[in-house]
């Protein structure tokens, strides 16, 4: 029954995997001249079909029209050089072959199977594989901190036992991390690399085909403290947003070309870079996360080498270009034909866009190329898009106003005190954003208070975890979103968290608010300030106010900490406790942000705190 | 072998010497992260000058093992020589 049979999808395959060999292989010189191989990119038009704009019931479906065409996915160096291509065609023919082998593999329809997220050629075609071979993919991160390893594993452990996977990939630079991880976790069948899986035998059966309804893949979405939880997300969910991002949200046409360097464990990266451009025949220049990271440079330089038109990034990821990119690079940079630069994935700061836009016009940037949106893993990705081609807006509102009557009030004089937020835009067809206050009543433009999605690519739950689902997931199928935010004629603004905002005798503070005043001494940088409230018996709230920091000196700390608490003062009028925790302290998610929930528990831990303590002054460990 | 170690690690602590205070002393075994304060976005220009300086590329999955000088140099030797 069982019948090895040798594919045609193998070679390529196997030529890919030399091509885009993990460091420890590539230094063996057998493969230095294999590596060398000269091959153009996928082209950016389909001289040979007509393209689709994600109108298909299903993800294996989408891959086999756009198969039949020219386009695919590039996957790029540190250094700029083409490493290996991976046409939509040779995604079909090489993910089959490995249904093949994860067939023989003895798992059920609707097992889950663990891939860690290396920006590779074989991620894509081991995610495609699972969803011919009817099983559920789902991508996880790879390690990014010195000295992680401890966390990591732990990490993986836990995203492994909260999916009840049953086989984990990975490739040989991470497979003992992998294999680390594993040790012990119930019901996992098998564990090894993408070669491994290639020398399987393959059974050849032939696969049933998927229906909307069945689940497509799942998104982990927690960081490193909280236990992961995995995002169920359908065929039908995931083609609805599909379609939204590239119909509504970008708009897609002929001549378009996606780059990125967005990581694939990340719903950005995965959904909204690697399956929304597939559905719709576009080809994709991958840079490696890393690589980017390192060299920010090469991104722009892919999109002006090979006319990108659609590149998204995180804020984050922006601010790298504008810091790290030298004036005397502008002048090989053409960006000019980049028409729509996606920024989301978290809070956006017009000045973050203004300096980009600055620091790029002289390479071609067009400021109206920014296109805020907004989104989440439990809607797929994407809730709201702005317009394409008209760059982003924002609003002025008055911060007291904010904080007092949670009321956005458009800055009427110069001279007050304004928060100025980004307008993300309205929502996808078929989905309905709204604003309510903590009774659950509806509110109008310009009121803050907790934002709702309802729609067609909404998650059906978390994965095995019906608490946190119904706590989510509220009457009439809304999504709490957790964000905070306003409307205004029909566009969103969102503020921040929820967790986020700390009520002080009756006042909301944006704990956003008091990290932006933290982060602006020199002794604390970016993304390493945490603040959050914690309420003692009396119900009395105390904010709290996580620092990483560097210094050693006792002077110095005492300092910064009277210094903190000063200017807290001064801006809020409310005392806090400021922590001065060593680097790396404060959990992030897996995209990277900081979670106060966790970094909350985190200090509840740490200070095993009881009641009475709460009045004590800031602690410094 | 030794001497190939030596003179990464001469190296290595000239480039650490850019992104420390002058009165920091290096030795193999200072601690990268506790010591130096090396953190995410110093590490990016660290492993760039690294990469340049070595005409070498640093997988991301060999950091994690990484947590002093020493760590690092041996890193260094051990991509070099493997090349």
């Amino acid at each position: 029954m069982i019948r090895i049979t040798k594919l045609e999808g193998k070679t390529l395959s196997s030529t890919i995997t030399k091509l885009n060999a993990p460091l420890t292989q590539a230094f063996d010189c057998q493969l230095s001249s294999e590596s060398t191989i000269a091959v153009a990119p996928t082209p950016t038009m389909c001289s040979v079909q007509a393209q689709r704009l994600a109108d298909f019931d299903t993800l294996t479906a989408a891959l086999e029209y756009a198969a039949g065409g020219t386009t695919g996915y590039n996957f790029y160096d540190a250094k700029g050089n083409l490493r290996s291509v991976l046409s939509y065609q040779a995604l079909r023919q090489n993910a089959q072959a490995s249904a093949q082998r994860l067939s023989g593999l003895g798992l059920v329809r609707g097992d889950r199977v663990a891939l860690i997220a290396d920006t590779t050629p074989e991620f894509v075609e081991l995610f495609f594989a699972c969803r011919y071979a009817g099983l559920i993919p789902f991508a996880m991160p790879v390690p990014v901190n010195l000295g992680s390893h401890v966390v990591y594993v732990q990490q993986l452990r836990g995203i492994l036992e909260g999916s009840n996977a049953s086989a984990a990939l990975a490739n040989v630079d991470y497979i003992n991390f992998l294999r680390e991880a594993a040790e012990g976790v119930q019901g996992l069948q098998w564990v090894g690399t993408p070669e491994e899986l290639g020398k399987l035998p393959a059974l050849d059966v032939t696969p049933q085909s998927n229906q909307p309804d069945e689940i497509a893949y799942l998104q982990f979405t927690s960081g490193s403290t909280r236990a992961p939880r995995g995002v169920i997300i359908t065929e039908r969910a995931l083609m609805s947003n599909l379609q939204g991002i590239v119909r509504s949200g970008l708009e897609i046409r002929p001549g378009d070309r996606c780059a990125s360097w967005l990581p694939f464990y990340h719903d950005m990266g995965l959904v909204g870079m690697v399956m929304a451009p597939m559905v719709a025949q576009v080809s994709v220049d991958y840079l490696a996360t890393r690589d980017f990271a390192i060299r920010p440079l090469q991104w722009l330089k892919l999109i002006s080498r090979n006319r990108s038109t659609v590149a998204f990034s995180q804020p984050f990821g922006l601010k790298l270009c504008t810091l790290r990119v030298r004036d005397s690079d502008l002048e090989d940079l053409d960006l000019s034909c980049w028409r729509a630069a996606g920024v989301g994935a978290e809070m956006i700061r017009p000045d973050t866009l203004r300096n980009f836009a600055e620091k790029f016009a002289p390479a071609g940037f067009d400021t109206r190329a920014f296109l805020p949106c907004y989104g989440l893993a439990e809607s797929t990705l994407a809730v709201t898009f702005s317009k394409t081609g008209e760059g982003f807006k924002s609003l002025q509102v008055d911060a007291g106003m904010l904080v007092d009557r949670k009321m956005a009030v458009r800055l009427q004089a110069e001279g007050r005190k304004y928060n100025e937020f980004v307008n993300c835009g309205r929502a996808l067809p078929g989905h309905t954003v709204k604003v309510i206050d903590d009774a659950g009543q509806e509110l109008p433009d310009l009121r803050l208070g907790s934002v709702l999605v309802k729609g067609s690519s909404i998650m059906t739950g978390y994965f095995n975890n019906p608490e946190d689902t119904l706590r989510t997931l509220q009457s009439g199928n809304w999504l709490d979103t957790g964000d905070l935010g306003f409307l205004f004629e029909g566009d969103l603004y969102v503020t921040g968290r929820r967790i986020d905002v700390i009520i002080v005798n009756g006042r909301n503070i944006r704990a956003q608010d008091i990290e932006e005043l933290a982060e602006q001494q020199p002794e604390v940088r970016t993304r390493e300030a945490s603040a959050f409230g914690i309420t003692d018996v009396n119900d009395a709230m105390t904010i709290v106010l996580v620092i990483e920091c560097r210094l050693t000196s006792v002077t110095d700390r005492q300092s910064l900490t009277s210094r903190l608490q000063r200017l807290v003062y001064m801006a809020f009028g409310v005392n806090c406790l400021v922590e001065l925790v060593p680097p790396h302290t404060l959990p992030r998610t897996s995209s990277g942000k900081l979670s106060r929930f966790a970094a909350r528990q985190g200090f509840i831990q740490r200070t095993n705190l009881t009641d009475h303590q709460l009045s004590a002054e800031s602690r410094d460990n | 072998m030794a001497t190939d170690y030596n003179d990464i690690l001469l190296r290595l602590c000239f480039h650490l010497k850019q992104f420390t205070s002058p009165d920091v002393t290096i030795i193999p075994e200072t601690d990268l992260i506790n010591e130096l304060a090396i953190d995410s976005v110093k590490l990016l220009n660290l492993v760039m000058e690294i990469e340049d300086e070595f005409d070498i590329s640093v997988p991301l999955n060999a950091l994690a093992d990484v947590q002093t000088v020493h760590d690092l140099a041996k890193l260094i030797h051990h991509i070099k020589s493997a090349k």
